[in-house]
C-alpha cells in the first residue's frame, strides 16, 4: 500500500510517495531523491556509509523507514555545504584523505555532526567508528586533529 | 644502502617494454592528440589476457585543444589508488605545464578515434610503474610537436632559442610568447619525434613531490560517481539472489513475477565467466527486477525460489577442503606435459626436492612446519554493480566499476554480437576493488537481464551476496622445511605450497612451473638457502578462487617469512641480523635495514611491547616492515605501530605512496586477524560485515614509511617499482613473528581471530 509523505532534507522539503512504508531513508535518498552522495555498504548497521545527519545526530539511514523522518531536519552529504566548504570537507582535502572515497560521506558526516554538536579534535574520534576498508583513518585522525 | 650500480642492475632484470617512437601516433581532429598504448603488467600478462601491445593500438591519449586545455585520457580504472593524479603529474613534468589544470578523463575502450584500443588492466600494482616512461615521453614529444609549430611561425629552426614553461613558448632573442592554444593545431600536422628529451631530474617540478589528487573534491561533497551512482533516464532496478550453495542450479520453474515487480529473469552463467563448480549455462541465479532498489531486494528476499542441493554437497566443507590439501602432499601425480594434469597436482617450481631434503636431514638443526590459511573474501565497500543501456542490433552502453574496461568490451561483444565500436564500456569510479573486480561474472548477469526486459537496468549483489558468491583467495596449506648446520648456516630449504589454480579456474595453461598466482612469493627468495626446492600442488577446491590485492605474495610470503624467523629463533639470532646474513642483493638489504632504522629495531620496544619483522619484493620494488604489538590476549591484540621501508626505485608522489602502503597495512591486518570464509555443504556461512569484520579507526595501527631516495638521475626505461599491494604480503608475517616474540607461540593458521564478531553501531534511530 503506497504512503506519501514530505521530508526536509537539506532545508528543502521533499514530497515522496513509496509503494511499501517501510522503506528506509536511505533508498528514498538514492533512488527517489537521487542524492546518491550517501551509500550503501551493508545494510545492517555495520559499516556506515549510510550516515547522515538528522537534527544533528547521526544515523544509519538504511536502518529507519523514511517516513519515521517526518518533521525531522535531515542533511545528508550533498548539503554539508553549498560550496563543498564545511570544515571537514576542507580538513579532509587538506588532508588528502579520501582513496577509493566510497565510504567518506558517512565518514564526514559523523565528523561534521560530532564537530556540530561542540566537539573538537580528539573528542571527534569517538564518533567515528564508520569502517574504512582502504584504511584511510590515520589521515582521518589528522584531519580531524585539525577540527 | 644500495650503490647507484646495484640499483641499475636490479632495475634491469624486470624490463619488459621500451618506449620507442613507434609508441605514439598523432591523431586527427581539433589540436594536438597522442595517442599511445599503456601497458597492463604484470597480472595481465601472466594470465595472457591481453598480447603484447601493437604499434597500432592506442588506449589512452593526450590532447591540447587549440583552446589551450590539456586533456589526458586514461583507459586505467580509479580505484582509490590514485593513478590518474599520478599519470598527470608525470605528464605536466615534459609537457611543461601546470600540473593542476590537466583534465584527466576516464578513457573507454575501443574508441572510434583511433584504431581500436584495449583498456589498462588495473591490477598488479602496474599502472603508475608501468607506464612512466610512455607518460614522460609522450609530454616530451608534445612539447616539441608545439615548439616545432612555433618554429615554423617565428621562422627560426634554432632550437636553443626557445625555451618552454607553464604552456607557453618564449623566442628568447625577441622575448616573444606564443601560446600552446595557439599552435596546437599546427603542430598536429608535424612528425612525432623520434628521440625528444626528457626533463633532467634535477629540474623536476612535480616529479618526487606530493601532490594533491584530482578526485578528492568529488569524494567529499557526494558528487563522485560510483557505478552504484549511475542513474539513466526510465533505468529499472535488478536485484540478484544466487543458489545459497556452490553448485545448485535453479529447481522447476522460474518464479511467477511478484506484485510491483517488473520480472523474474534467471540468469546463466556465461562462457569464461564461470569459476570452480560454475559451469557455463547453469542457471545459478535468479534476478527481480523492479523500480527500485529497496523493493526490489525485498521481492528478490522473498521470492519463493528453489535450488538443486548438488550430488557433492556434503563434501564442500571446510574439512573436507582440508583434508583434501593434506592428502594432496603425499597423494599427487606431477606435472606431464602431456596432461590432464587433474588436481592434486605436483609442479617442481624451483630447485630439487631430493637434494633440499638430503641437506635437511643431514643439518644439525631443523625446523618443519604447516601454514594454513583459508578461503579469503574480497571486502571492497561497495557492493558488485552493473548498470546496461541495450538498444539490439544499435548499440550497448555498460556503466560499470571495472578494473578491466577491455574485458567487458569482449564479454558483451560475446553475448550480443554487436561490433565493438558499438559497444561503449563507461568506468565509473570503483568504491574498493581487491582484485573482485577484474571479474565479468556480474556484468553477464546485467546484460542478460537488459536483454530480458529490454530497458535500461541497474543489477546489484546486495551485501550479502558478495560474501556468499566471491570468487576467494585460495585456502591453502604450506609445509616448509628447513635446516642449520652446526654454525648456523642454512643448509636446505624446502617449501611446497597446496592451493588451487586461478589461472587455472580461469581457463588458462599451467605449465611445468605451475600458476605464478599461486607460487609468487615462493621463488627467487633472496636468501642464502642452501639446498632448496619449490614444489607447488593444486587443491581441487570447487570453491571459485581468484585475485586478491597481492593474493599469492600475501600467502607465500607469511610462510617464507614466518619460517625464516624461525630458524632465527632456532640459531638464536635477532630476526632482523639473521635477515641481514642471509642476504646479499643490495635493495634487500636496503629496505631492511631502513626498515630497522625507522623502527629503531636495535634500542628495541617500548615496555611490554614486542616487534616483529618481514620483507618481500614484488612489482619491481622492495618492501619491509616492523610491527609493534602489546597486550596480547586469548582475544585480542594491540597492533601499535607498523614502520615501512620501500623501494620503488622512482616515487613518483610520496604521499600518495604512504596512502597506499596504510592500505596495505589495513588490508593485510583484516585477513590476519579476521579474514575467511567457511563452507558447510556447499554454503557459505558469513553474509556481512560483522562475521567478516574489519579494523575500525581505533584499532588501526600507526603507520609510518620512509622510501628509499629516489636515484638523482633516473636511467631512461628503467624499471619503476609498483606500490598497490606492497604494503600487504610483509604484515601477517611481521605480526605473527611479534605475536611469536610476545607469547613464545607460533601463528600458523589464519586468521587469529576467527569467531570474532563486529558489533552494530550505535543508531539512535528517528527522534
Amino acid at each position: 500500500m503506497s504512503t506519501t509523505f514530505t521530508l526536509n532534507v537539506n532545508g528543502q522539503n521533499h514530497t515522496v510517495t513509496v509503494n511499501n512504508p517501510a522503506m528506509p531513508l536511505l533508498w528514498v535518498l538514492r533512488d527517489l531523491l537521487n542524492l546518491t552522495g550517501t551509500k550503501y555498504g551493508c545494510g545492517h548497521n555495520y559499516c556506515g556509509a549510510c550516515t547522515v545527519l538528522v537534527n544533528n545526530i547521526q544515523i544509519r539511514s538504511c536502518q529507519n523507514a523514511a517516513e519515521s523522518f517526518v518533521g525531522q531536519s535531515i542533511v545528508t552529504i550533498e548539503g554539508l555545504s553549498p560550496t563543498s566548504s564545511h570544515p571537514a570537507q576542507l580538513a579532509w582535502i587538506a588532508n588528502q584523505v579520501p582513496q577509493c572515497g566510497y565510504c567518506q560521506s558517512g565518514q564526514l558526516m559523523c565528523a561534521a555532526g560530532a564537530l556540530g554538536a561542540g566537539n573538537h579534535g580528539a573528542a571527534i574520534v569517538p564518533f567515528l567508528q564508520n569502517i574504512c576498508i582502504c584504511g584511510t583513518y590515520q589521515r582521518i585522525l589528522q584531519a580531524v586533529e585539525t577540527l | 644502502m644500495p650503490s647507484p650500480n646495484d640499483r641499475a642492475k636490479g632495475e634491469h632484470k624486470n624490463e619488459s617494454h621500451k618506449v620507442g617512437r613507434r609508441d605514439f601516433i598523432a591523431i586527427a581532429g581539433a589540436g594536438l592528440t597522442l595517442g599511445f598504448f599503456f601497458e597492463a603488467v604484470p597480472r595481465v600478462a601472466e594470465a595472457q589476457i591481453a598480447g603484447p601491445p601493437k604499434n597500432t593500438q592506442v588506449n589512452s591519449w593526450l590532447n591540447i585543444s587549440s583552446g589551450g586545455v590539456v586533456t589526458l585520457t586514461v583507459g586505467s580504472s580509479e580505484m582509490g589508488q590514485g593513478s590518474f593524479s599520478g599519470l598527470a603529474q608525470i605528464l605536466a613534468e615534459d609537457l611543461m605545464v601546470d600540473y593542476t589544470t590537466i583534465q584527466t578523463v576516464q578513457g573507454v575502450p575501443a574508441t572510434g578515434a583511433a584504431a581500436v584500443g584495449n583498456s589498462i588492466g588495473t591490477f598488479g600494482s602496474s599502472v603508475t610503474q608501468s607506464n612512466y616512461w610512455t607518460m614522460r615521453t609522450a609530454g616530451a614529444a608534445a612539447r616539441e610537436m608545439l615548439v616545432s609549430a612555433a618554429m615554423n611561425i617565428i621562422g627560426d629552426q634554432s632550437r636553443a632559442n626557445y625555451t618552454v614553461s607553464n604552456s607557453v613558448i618564449t623566442y628568447t632573442p625577441t622575448n616573444t610568447n606564443i601560446k600552446y592554444s595557439l599552435v596546437a593545431a599546427a603542430a598536429a600536422k608535424l612528425p612525432v619525434p623520434a628521440n625528444p628529451p626528457l626533463i633532467p631530474d634535477s629540474q623536476f617540478r612535480y616529479i618526487g613531490k606530493t601532490v594533491n589528487r584530482v578526485d578528492i573534491p568529488s569524494k567529499v561533497n557526494g558528487s563522485a560517481i560510483f557505478g552504484i551512482d549511475v542513474r539513466l533516464p526510465n533505468m529499472v532496478y535488478a536485484v540478484i539472489q544466487h543458489s545459497p550453495v556452490f553448485g545448485g542450479v535453479l529447481n522447476g520453474a522460474v518464479p511467477a513475477t511478484p506484485a510491483g515487480m517488473i520480472a523474474v529473469v534467471p540468469t546463466q552463467v556465461v562462457a569464461g565467466t564461470g569459476r570452480g563448480t560454475e559451469t557455463t549455462g547453469m542457471v545459478n541465479a535468479v534476478a527481480v527486477v523492479g523500480p527500485n532498489t529497496w523493493d526490489t531486494w525485498q521481492a528478490a528476499l522473498n521470492l519463493p525460489v528453489s535450488w538443486t542441493t548438488p550430488a557433492n554437497a556434503s563434501t564442500l566443507n571446510d574439512a573436507v577442503f582440508l583434508a583434501e590439501a593434506t592428502n594432496a602432499f603425499t597423494t599427487n601425480t606431477p606435472y606431464s606435459p602431456s596432461g590432464p594434469n587433474v588436481a592434486p597436482t605436483l609442479y617442481t617450481v624451483e630447485g630439487n626436492v631430493a637434494a633440499a631434503n638430503a641437506a635437511i636431514s643431514g643439518a644439525a638443526k631443523a625446523i618443519g612446519r604447516f601454514y594454513t590459511l583459508p578461503y579469503v573474501p574480497h571486502n571492497q565497500l561497495e557492493p558488485l554493480n552493473c548498470t546496461v543501456n541495450y538498444v539490439p542490433g544499435v548499440s550497448c552502453d555498460v556503466y560499470v566499476p571495472t578494473q578491466v574496461a577491455s574485458s567487458v568490451l569482449a564479454l558483451v561483444n560475446q553475448m550480443t554480437g554487436l561490433p565493438e565500436s558499438q559497444i561503449h564500456v563507461h568506468t565509473t569510479y570503483l568504491g574498493g576493488a581487491l582484485g573482485r573486480r577484474i571479474e565479468t561474472d556480474f556484468v553477464s548477469q546485467a546484460l542478460q537481464v537488459a536483454i530480458a526486459v529490454g530497458k535500461p537496468v541497474m543489477l546489484l549483489w546486495p551485501r550479502e551476496q558478495n560474501f556468499l558468491r566471491d570468487q576467494y583467495r585460495p585456502l591453502a596449506m604450506v609445509n616448509v622445511k628447513a635446516g642449520l648446520d652446526s654454525n648456523n648456516n642454512v643448509v636446505g630449504w624446502s617449501y611446497t605450497n597446496v592451493s588451487a589454480s586461478i589461472l587455472g579456474q580461469r581457463g588458462y595453461p599451467v605449465g611445468a612451473i605451475g600458476d605464478s598466482q599461486a607460487t609468487e612469493g615462493s621463488t627467487s627468495l633472496p636468501y642464502k638457502l642452501g639446498a632448496l626446492s619449490t614444489q607447488w600442488i593444486t587443491h581441487p577446491s570447487p570453491i571459485p578462487v581468484g585475485f586478491w590485492r597481492s593474493v599469492g605474495m600475501s600467502v607465500n610470503t607469511f610462510a617464507v617469512e614466518s619460517a625464516i624467523d624461525e630458524l632465527a629463533a632456532l640459531a638464536g639470532a635477532d630476526p632482523y641480523l639473521f635477515r641481514l646474513g642471509l642476504l646479499t642483493d643490495a635493495r634487500w638489504i636496503g629496505v631492511l635495514e631502513a626498515v630497522a632504522t625507522l623502527s629503531n629495531w636495535t634500542a628495541g620496544p617500548a615496555a611490554g611491547h614486542s616487534f616483529g619483522i618481514a620483507i618481500c619484493a614484488y612489482a619491481s620494488s622492495y618492501v619491509a616492515e616492523v610491527v609493534d604489538i602489546s597486550n596480547v590476549t586469548a582475544n585480542s591484540v594491540t597492533v601499535n605501530n607498523v614502520w615501512v621501508a620501500l623501494d620503488c626505485y622512482l616515487a613518483v608522489n610520496p604521499g600518495q605512496i604512504q596512502a597506499q602502503l596504510m592500505g596495505g597495512v589495513a588490508h593485510g591486518l583484516n585477513a590476519f586477524l579476521y579474514g575467511r570464509q567457511s563452507f558447510v555443504n556447499g554454503a557459505a556461512q558469513n553474509p556481512n560485515y560483522h562475521n567478516n569484520p574489519v579494523v575500525k579507526i581505533t584499532e588501526m595501527p600507526t603507520v609510518t614509511v620512509t622510501l628509499i631516495p629516489n636515484p638523482a638521475q633516473s636511467t631512461f626505461n628503467a624499471r619503476l617499482g609498483g606500490v598497490g599491494e606492497l604494503g600487504v604480503p610483509p604484515l601477517a608475517p611481521a605480526l605473527a613473528n611479534a605475536y611469536f616474540k610476545a607469547t613464545g607461540n607460533r601463528v600458523l593458521t589464519l586468521p587469529l581471530f576467527p569467531n570474532y564478531v563486529m558489533p552494530g553501531l550505535p543508531n539512535p534511530g528517528p527522534a
